[in-house]
């Protein structure tokens, strides 16, 4: 009988991993703990008619965090009270930053889509009074500025960035560590500066009226933190070895650079670039300092009022309507929409990079 | 030594520093036209750090330090009007680990280096064949030549390594344990390669691997570094010799394998 | 054979790696060029800045404009003075960084210690995110949706802890205080904190951790003892940095503080006054008097030493608490 072994294998069981095993009493705790809470914070807002959010942090925080310790306390008995009270804390305010994060883009999501319709995304505001129906007008114009201003600053700042990410890791100058600073500096630049700096060196010397141009220029030192940090990373992924392998077949820096390091990089800098994009598209205030609002569609970047959709927002809140309110909401949502986009590619496109992916310590 | 064949490249009192720690002390070695010569001794001795030498990636490195003469054909490539450029296209080097261009098809890594030093391709095709017949590779990938160059298993890497090193026809070929990442078909295929290769060229190879020090190598130098002692060559000289008859003690323990 | 070592050692040769061809040298012209162009940005804001700013530095009395209160492009002469929007600015930040460092700690720990994978990194992509909404959004939600909730807060704050001067009110409007323009510039400012509180948990020695839990310590005190006080530097660093981040913000406060010029409100957060330099340029910007431009423009450059001096400790604090991103 001993002589014929099964050896086919079996279904896991259930009991698999028993050091997670939790004892009835355990788990009724648990539940206890989360429900209670939150049953108790329920009928205080059924009693006295208060809504979700207004006791949140008076009521419904210190009750949780109660519970949670006697909870502790029942299962670990002394020195399940203060874990309880990190459990509780911690998990309350993740919790609340997520509340945030799905209130804003609920919010966006419901007003905007009211403002929205397809001739919203095309039209631009020619003939449209602030305080015209939504059937009429939108951002089409508004749109085209923003890809204008946005593209041509990008045109500018992404060669520069991709160059200083060169510097910052094939050189060895003693000042990279300097530069390095400062670039995580500029990326806490005051937007506004970035706008009063243009407007002082372009507009009040004369050598442009208030144009689109004006605010590209406005957004280099926005944009360049961000695409020159993130390309340094992605080129500092490229292992040695292949640097080591071009230079050794003979070949110049910047051959071995443009040949291998850079192809090999081409996702990490892709990714620089779109969260570079999404960092500077939303941006206001430089414009307003550099540029003039405009209802029409205007593709000159050198000339004339030109619209953005940060402005319109921005003007279209200061007016107060309901209707320009509204369309406001409409633009804040194609804006989000945008940096959707860039922000879901800037994921998709660094997935690849993996290869070269550094490994924790 | 056979002191009747010409010696292709020359070392001359070779020093190395890494900031201000001696790592290499007067190393002098010859190596003669068409022989394959072996790096031996223990790990951290300096053997990587010489070969680097050889064909300057040494002073990539930013704290590297150096002193002495590398002489090919009798000119010194640390020379004031050289330009390490066209040293390393004269002298070719393969890695430890294989390191293709992952962006590039096995044809295009196989013409990389022309690519890469600015020279003008004139018979690609004939080029890519005969480099990757050179590194006996040629069977195994002519149908997938398009084929991205990760593609290929690390012993074919390695051979691709050897053939892109190869299309730039060296006169002297650096290789800096070639093998240690490879499974033995693949250590024995790359051995056949060398031993080939040799025919036409000049041949450093770093091994940690005494079998194969003996199976490929013409002469051979033991290199040792002892007690934080900067690594200085023990003993040079024909294989069989090295190997069979050592001069010094130290050498006799570690090719037999009783060294700490 | 043996080689005998001779004793003298040749002379050093001087490796130095210098391009030697012409497209080298163009190819590290350009990237050191555009190396040093952040210095050159840098020192162009400034530079425009303090010209365009110097009639103002010149008129008004330098102590007054950085310290005192009021703002009066009609008085003769007339006033431009900072100090309130100066300090209303420093407010609104710190409360900002008040409220964001338990939301971002909680959220960095709760990542890296807590969550399961798989949600863990759900949990990273939407701080992320987070991060990503442009400032005139949050500042339009902020407007709309959070300051009517907040206010409720506020009132509540008020009427249990009113006795404190902190929390008193003389008036019954809870809209537009620092303490809501506080929130707003905190959901700016968490994913910055706890991206890189982040890194820093991930980062950690995970023996001590693992030490100090099997020596019998609870969770809590582990996080205490251990992760807090390791993480400290660059927990620090980060809210230095999100600090600069908040002292310059614009839009979002713009819509969510009523600006008082010409008076300082010291402490009373819950408010409807409050000052911010940002949106006092915003504000004033558009009609401006030809006197007043330049008062803006030294707004501007002090705003600008303010944050470049506080993001750079923070990038130096940070770059020290991060060790392992150095070459
Ligand atoms: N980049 C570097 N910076 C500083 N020191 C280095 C560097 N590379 C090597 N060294 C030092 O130089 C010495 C020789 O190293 P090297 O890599 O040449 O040894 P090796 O003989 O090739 O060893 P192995 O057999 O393990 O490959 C070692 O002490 C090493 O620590
Ligand atoms: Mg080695």
């Amino acid at each position: 009988m001993a002589n014929t072994i099964d050896l086919s294998p079996v279904a896991r069981p259930k009991t698999a991993t028993p050091w997670t095993r939790t004892s009835p009493a355990q788990k009724l705790s648990y539940a206890a703990a989360v429900v209670v809470p939150a049953g108790l914070y329920a009928l205080y807002m059924v009693l006295t008619g208060a809504d979700l959010m207004s006791g949140l942090f008076t009521i419904f925080l210190p009750l949780q965090i109660l519970v949670g310790m006697l909870a502790g306390i029942l299962t670990y008995g002394k020195k399940g009270i203060m874990d309880a009270l990190l459990y509780v804390v911690t998990i309350f305010f993740s919790a609340f930053v997520l509340v945030l994060l799905l209130s804003v883009i609920w919010s966006l999501t419901e007003a905007g889509l009211k403002a929205i319709s397809p001739h919203f995304f095309y039209q631009n505001n020619n003939y449209v009074q602030v305080n015209t129906s939504l059937e009429y007008g939108g951002v089409g114009h508004a749109i085209l500025g923003t890809v204008l201003i946005v593209g041509v600053s990008a045109l500018i700042t992404v060669p520069l960035a991709i160059a200083t990410g060169v510097f910052l890791t094939e050189t060895r100058s003693k000042t990279r560590g300097v530069i390095r600073t400062l670039l995580q500096a500029m990326s806490g630049l005051p937007s506004v500066v970035a706008g009063l700096f243009v407007y002082s060196m372009l507009i009040v010397t004369g050598v442009t009226q208030y144009a689109g141009w004006a605010g590209a220029i406005a957004l280099i030192p926005l944009m360049l933190p961000t695409v020159a940090r993130v390309t340094e990373e992605a080129l500092r992924l490229v292992p040695v070895e292949l640097r080591n392998g071009a230079l050794a077949l003979g070949a110049p820096a910047w051959r071995a650079f443009l040949q291998v390091t850079l192809p090999a990089a081409r996702t990490g800098i892709l990714t620089a670039v779109l969260l570079g994009l999404a960092r500077v598209i939303g941006e206001t205030a430089p414009l307003i300092l550099t540029t003039l609002p405009g209802n029409g569609t205007n593709l000159n970047i050198f000339e004339g009022p030109i619209a953005t959709l940060p402005t319109y927002i921005y003007y279209y809140i200061s007016v107060g309507f309901d209707t320009s309110i509204q369309r406001a909401w409409g633009a804040a949502l194609v804006i989000m929409i945008l940096v959707a986009i860039l922000f879901t590619s800037a994921r998709l496109v660094a997935r690849p990079v993996g290869q070269f992916r550094k490994k924790g310590k | 030594m056979n002191t009747n064949i010409k010696n292709h490249l020359t070392s001359e009192d070779v020093n190395v520093w890494f900031g201000e720690r001696h790592v290499l002390k007067n190393v002098s070695l010859q190596f003669p036209n068409r022989q394959v010569t072996a790096l031996i001794g223990p790990s951290g001795c300096g053997k990587s750090t010489f070969i680097r030498t050889l064909n300057r990636m040494h002073e990539l490195i930013p704290s590297a330090g150096f002193a002495g003469k590398v002489l090919l054909d009798g000119d010194d490539i640390y020379g004031e009007s050289v330009d390490p450029v066209t040293v390393r296209a004269k002298i070719g080097m393969v890695f430890q680990k294989p390191n293709p261009f992952p962006t590039m098809s096995i044809k295009d890594n196989v013409l990389s280096g022309m690519k890469l030093s600015g020279t003008k391709i004139t018979n690609g095709e004939e080029l890519v064949e005969t480099s990757l017949r050179r590194a006996s590779i040629w069977n195994e990938v002519k149908d997938r030549l398009g084929e991205p160059a990760l593609s290929l298993s690390g012993g074919q890497q390695q051979r691709l390594c050897i053939a892109r090193g190869l299309a730039m026809s060296p006169e002297v070929l650096l290789m800096d344990e070639p093998c240690s990442a490879l499974d033995p078909g693949s250590t024995r295929r790359i051995e056949e390669t060398i031993l080939e290769l040799k025919e036409q060229m000049t041949i450093v190879i770093v091994t940690h691997n005494m079998q194969q020090a003996q199976r490929v190598a013409d002469q051979t130098a033991f290199f040792l570094s002892e007690d934080g002692n900067p690594g200085h060559v023990v003993e040079f000289g024909t294989t069989d010799q090295v190997f069979n008859m050592p001069v010094d003690a130290r050498t006799n323990d570690y090719v037999n394998g009783h060294f700490g | 054979m043996t080689a005998q070592a001779p004793e003298k050692i040749p002379p050093r040769l001087k490796l130095v790696v210098k391009p030697t061809t012409v497209p080298d040298k163009i190819f590290f012209g350009i990237s050191t060029a555009a190396g040093y162009s952040s210095i050159v940005l840098v020192s162009l804001i400034l530079l425009f800045l303090i010209i365009r700013a110097w009639p103002a530095f010149a008129s008004q009395n330098i102590f007054d404009f950085m310290f005192a209160a009021g703002w009066d492009n009609a008085a003769q002469p007339p006033i431009f003075h900072i100090g309130a929007m100066l300090w209303g600015s420093l407010l609104v930040a710190g409360l900002g960084v008040l409220f964001a460092i338990p939301m971002a700690i909680s959220i960095a720990y709760f990542i890296e210690f807590m969550a399961p994978k798989a949600i863990a990194k759900g949990a990273t992509v939407l701080v992320d995110f987070l991060a990503a909404i442009p400032s005139i959004v949050l500042g339009l939600w902020g407007f709309t949706v959070l300051s009517p909730v907040a206010a409720e807060w506020a009132a509540m704050l008020n009427k249990s802890l009113g006795f404190i001067p902190i929390f008193a009110n003389g008036d019954a409007n809870f809209q537009r205080s620092p303490f809501i323009a506080g929130i707003v510039v905190s959901v700016m400012i968490v994913p910055i904190i706890a991206s890189i509180t982040r890194e820093i948990f991930s980062q950690m020695d995970q023996e001590l951790i693992k030490g100090s839990l099997a020596l019998g310590a609870t969770k809590e005190s582990t996080f205490r003892r251990v992760i807090l006080p390791t993480a400290s530097g660059g927990i620090v660093g980060g809210v230095l940095l999100g600090l600069g981040r908040a002292l310059g913000e614009t839009v979002a406060i713009f819509y969510v503080l009523n600006v008082i010029y010409d008076d300082f409100n010291w402490f009373n957060i819950l408010e409807p006054r409050g000052g911010s330099i940002a949106s006092l340029i915003l504000a004033k910007f558009g009609e401006a008097t030809s006197d007043e431009i330049p008062a803006l423009m030294a707004a501007g450059v002090v705003l600008f030493v303010v944050t470049l001096i506080i993001s750079s400790i923070a990038s130096y604090i940070v770059a020290k608490a991060q060790p392992w991103r150095k070459n």
